[in-house]
């Protein structure tokens, strides 16, 4: 079992890895300090696991006809998947491309990002890319799992109708059958430990299907600006998708998810399984996620970024959505101004207003912590223009 | 048609796909007169016959209740969670479990009479007529059943996943499936009459007036075809995914969208009479009677509009829904909600 303790110290704006003692800067001062004890199952190092195959590489691929009539393009995306990968790859074939990570026996977990507003979530068309991508390699749908913390909203959404039969839609609030053995949707044996503030219940445990029934893990978070952690890309995604009682983290204006989506993720299991993230920006949001209820700040960017390194994947993200915040005149996520400040029904009006001090840089932090490359000059970002 | 007694189709009571019990209230309910809270959420629609309030719930259990105290009857505990909404069809009430079975069990006592594999865990509702049980599974099966002991009589495979509840007339069966086709079988053989292809996944139920088959698609629209040949006759355009199944009542068609909107359309020719500001996402059915409607939103809120001008009505707060309907008798009105809470208004 591995055990370790982080200790966030504002004051220093240090985060700290208890076991090894190496200084981890953290994103801003001026908070109490925060204690992470982290409890997990000793897993070797993998070279699949993150940053993965291809440190720093990070693959946009855009298609105009990503979007028709205002649904994702099945045609376009599997164009855009296949494009993609195989420049993330450098393989001649998308085929060979998936071959390099997955293997006809895996059991393969894909994290979808269910929360929001139809247009917001990671689109049916790429889940089912993915998945035929998968059988093309030879891993059967009994061998996939599309999870995410919350049933209602895997199924308002549809992902349970609209995956091919057998493979398992699993919300992690559920319970839910593996044969003939009923599991679970979380581990009492792996968690993460810490008092943000002064809850009752201060551990976040991390889900079976990372634990034990999943050996690979696809995340397929979406192009989308978090109110509290200042986008939720594939880090977000991971950590707070995988791990429970994670509402705790923020409480109006503070919030801890830096560290703690950092922490979560550098986790032996969510690591070393999770191999590949596809990030969904067919639909971007720029203001008023996760949930993005106001239509006008969400826009067709018809875009998917690829990726094995979640830091470097994050940063583009990060830069995409400054960009367009500072087009349409919104305060930068990094913004620390109190006037600024607002509820959330302000917040959805407009974008000069958020609940929190967003805290974007927990992915530099997750890059502190070896997960991936933060700097913009070491990412090899590469454009594509498909149609 | 077979005896109404032994056709309750259960989603919105009735074959007719109007509730059965949809009493106009112009004004909101005002009174708790029960409620019960249960052992998981509630994710199907309840049913009442005679008094009885029907529910199951994911904890895998159906529960009955009297109506009118609350007092609870029985409970029959299934092996796995239950996501199907409960059909009544003469002295069993039957429905869907995840272990993959319809369960049949005896109204009175609550023990299980029978239970027919369908090979994958069942959401539908299963649906009765002249002594077949018809239903489909998440696994892409669609069987037939005999209602009396559960003997399959004939099982189709498709590709798609079938979370749509099946409308059965004399001779066709009609149901949406997960691979974007609404299809229309021989309900004696199970042989495909037609089908007809949308944009995407067909979740809903479809409902059958006037020699149309009527239902939405998550391809954002809302389909209208004729139902001997599967021919279109019209379509909406909605902005989002249709997972709310249609009601019908005085020649329009309701349903909600992932848009949030309640839309009423004309029957005959589709066009659009109101549709209601959004409340974010509905996947449920609504509920239509002669003057009313009547939906659950996914985030919590329940509404009532005039039928004929779309006005509200009324609203409740109580808690989601993702596939419940109210039920609205002169009496009360019955509201199962997400979170696992059965209420009874007055």
């Amino acid at each position: 079992m591995d055990r370790r303790t982080f200790i966030y110290t504002t004051a220093l704006g240090t985060l700290q890895v208890g076991l090894l003692g190496v200084p981890v800067r953290g994103a801003q001062a001026g908070r109490n300090s925060l204690r992470i004890n982290v409890q997990a199952p000793s897993m070797p190092p993998s070279p699949l696991g993150m940053p993965g195959l291809f440190p720093g590489r990070v693959v946009e691929a855009f298609h105009s006809q990503a979007l028709v009539n205002g649904r994702a393009s099945p045609p376009a995306v599997r164009d855009m998947v296949d494009q993609g990968m195989k420049a993330l790859t450098g393989e001649s074939t998308a085929a060979d491309g998936w071959a390099r990570m997955f293997e006809p026996s895996d059991v393969v977990a894909l994290k979808v990002n269910p929360s929001g507003t139809h247009p917001t979530v990671t689109s049916i068309a790429l889940v089912r890319e993915v998945i035929r991508s998968l059988n093309a390699v030879g891993v059967p749908n009994r061998n996939l799992i599309v999870y995410d913390r919350n049933s209602n909203q895997l199924e308002v959404n549809s992902y349970h109708a609209l995956v091919p039969p057998g493979v398992r839609v699993v919300g992690l609030d559920r319970r839910w059958a593996v044969g003939a053995d009923t599991r679970g949707g979380y581990d009492p044996d792996v968690f993460c430990e810490m008092d943000c503030f002064g809850e009752r219940e201060t551990r976040s445990y991390l889900a079976t299907v990372v634990v034990r029934d999943a050996n690979k893990i696809i995340n397929l978070p979406t192009l989308k600006e978090h109110n509290a952690s200042g986008v939720t890309g594939c880090l977000k995604n991971l950590a707070y998708g995988s791990f429970n009682n994670v509402g705790r983290t923020h409480v109006f204006p503070k919030t801890f998810t830096d560290p703690v989506i950092s922490v979560m993720c550098s986790v032996a299991p969510l690591r070393t399984k999770s191999v590949l993230h596809i990030m969904d920006g067919i639909r971007a949001v720029y203001h008023g996620g996760p949930f993005s209820w106001n239509p006008e700040f969400v826009w067709e960017a018809r875009t998917l970024l690829f990726g094995t390194d979640p830091v470097a994947v994050d940063r583009i993200e990060l830069e995409i959505v400054e960009q367009k915040r500072r087009e349409v005149g919104a305060p930068s996520l990094w913004d620390r101004n109190p006037a600024n400040l607002g509820t959330s029904a302000e917040m959805q009006q407009t974008a000069q207003k958020n609940r929190f001090y967003r805290e974007p840089g927990h992915i530099r932090t997750a890059s502190e912590l070896g997960l991936g490359f933060w700097e913009l000059e070491r990412i090899d970002h590469r454009r594509l223009r498909i149609g | 048609m077979a005896d109404k007694s032994l056709n309750w189709i259960t989603l919105l009571g009735g074959n007719d796909r109007r509730g059965g019990t949809a009493a106009a209230r112009s004004k909101g309910p005002e009174e708790l007169v029960w409620k019960a809270t249960l052992g998981e959420s509630i994710r199907s629609s309840p049913v009442l016959s005679e008094r009885v309030v029907y529910v199951t719930c994911r904890d895998g259990r159906l529960y009955t209740f009297d109506s009118s105290t609350g007092r609870e009857r029985w409970t029959y505990e299934a092996p796995a969670a239950v996501h199907s909404t409960p059909a009544l069809s003469g002295d069993l009430v039957l429905f869907g479990c995840d272990d993959g079975a319809v369960h049949a069990v005896d109204r009175s006592s609550g023990r299980l009479r029978w239970k027919s594999e369908a090979g994958g865990a069942i959401w539908a509702s299963p649906a009765v007529h002249d002594g077949v049980v018809y239903v489909g599974s998440m696994n892409g099966t669609f069987t037939a059943a005999d209602r009396l002991g559960g003997r399959v009589r004939w099982t189709r495979q498709f590709e798609g996943r079938i979370f749509s509840t099946a409308y059965v007339t004399d001779p066709l069966v009609y149901f949406g499936c997960g691979d974007g086709r609404l299809r229309a079988l021989e309900a004696s053989t199970g042989k495909e009459a037609w089908s007809f292809t949308t944009g995407e996944g067909v979740l809903a139920s479809p409902a059958f007036v006037d020699g149309l088959v009527l239902v939405g698609s998550e391809d954002h629209l809302f389909y209208a075809l004729d139902a001997a040949s599967g021919a279109l006759r019209w379509k909406f355009q909605t902005s989002m995914g249709i997972a709310s199944s249609p009601a019908v009542a005085g020649g329009s068609v309701f349903f909600g969208g992932k848009d949030g909107h309640v839309y009423a359309l004309n029957v005959a020719d589709g066009v659009e009479r109101w549709r209601s500001e959004s409340i974010r996402s509905i996947t449920a059915p609504p509920l239509a009677g002669a003057t009313a409607v009547y939906v659950q939103g996914f985030y919590g809120l329940t509404l009532s509009f005039d039928a004929a001008s779309g006005r509200e009505l009324w609203r409740a707060n109580l808690g989601g829904s993702l596939q419940s309907t109210p039920i609205v008798t002169e009496e009360a009105v019955y509201i199962a909600t997400y979170p696992g809470v059965l209420y009874a208004l007055r």
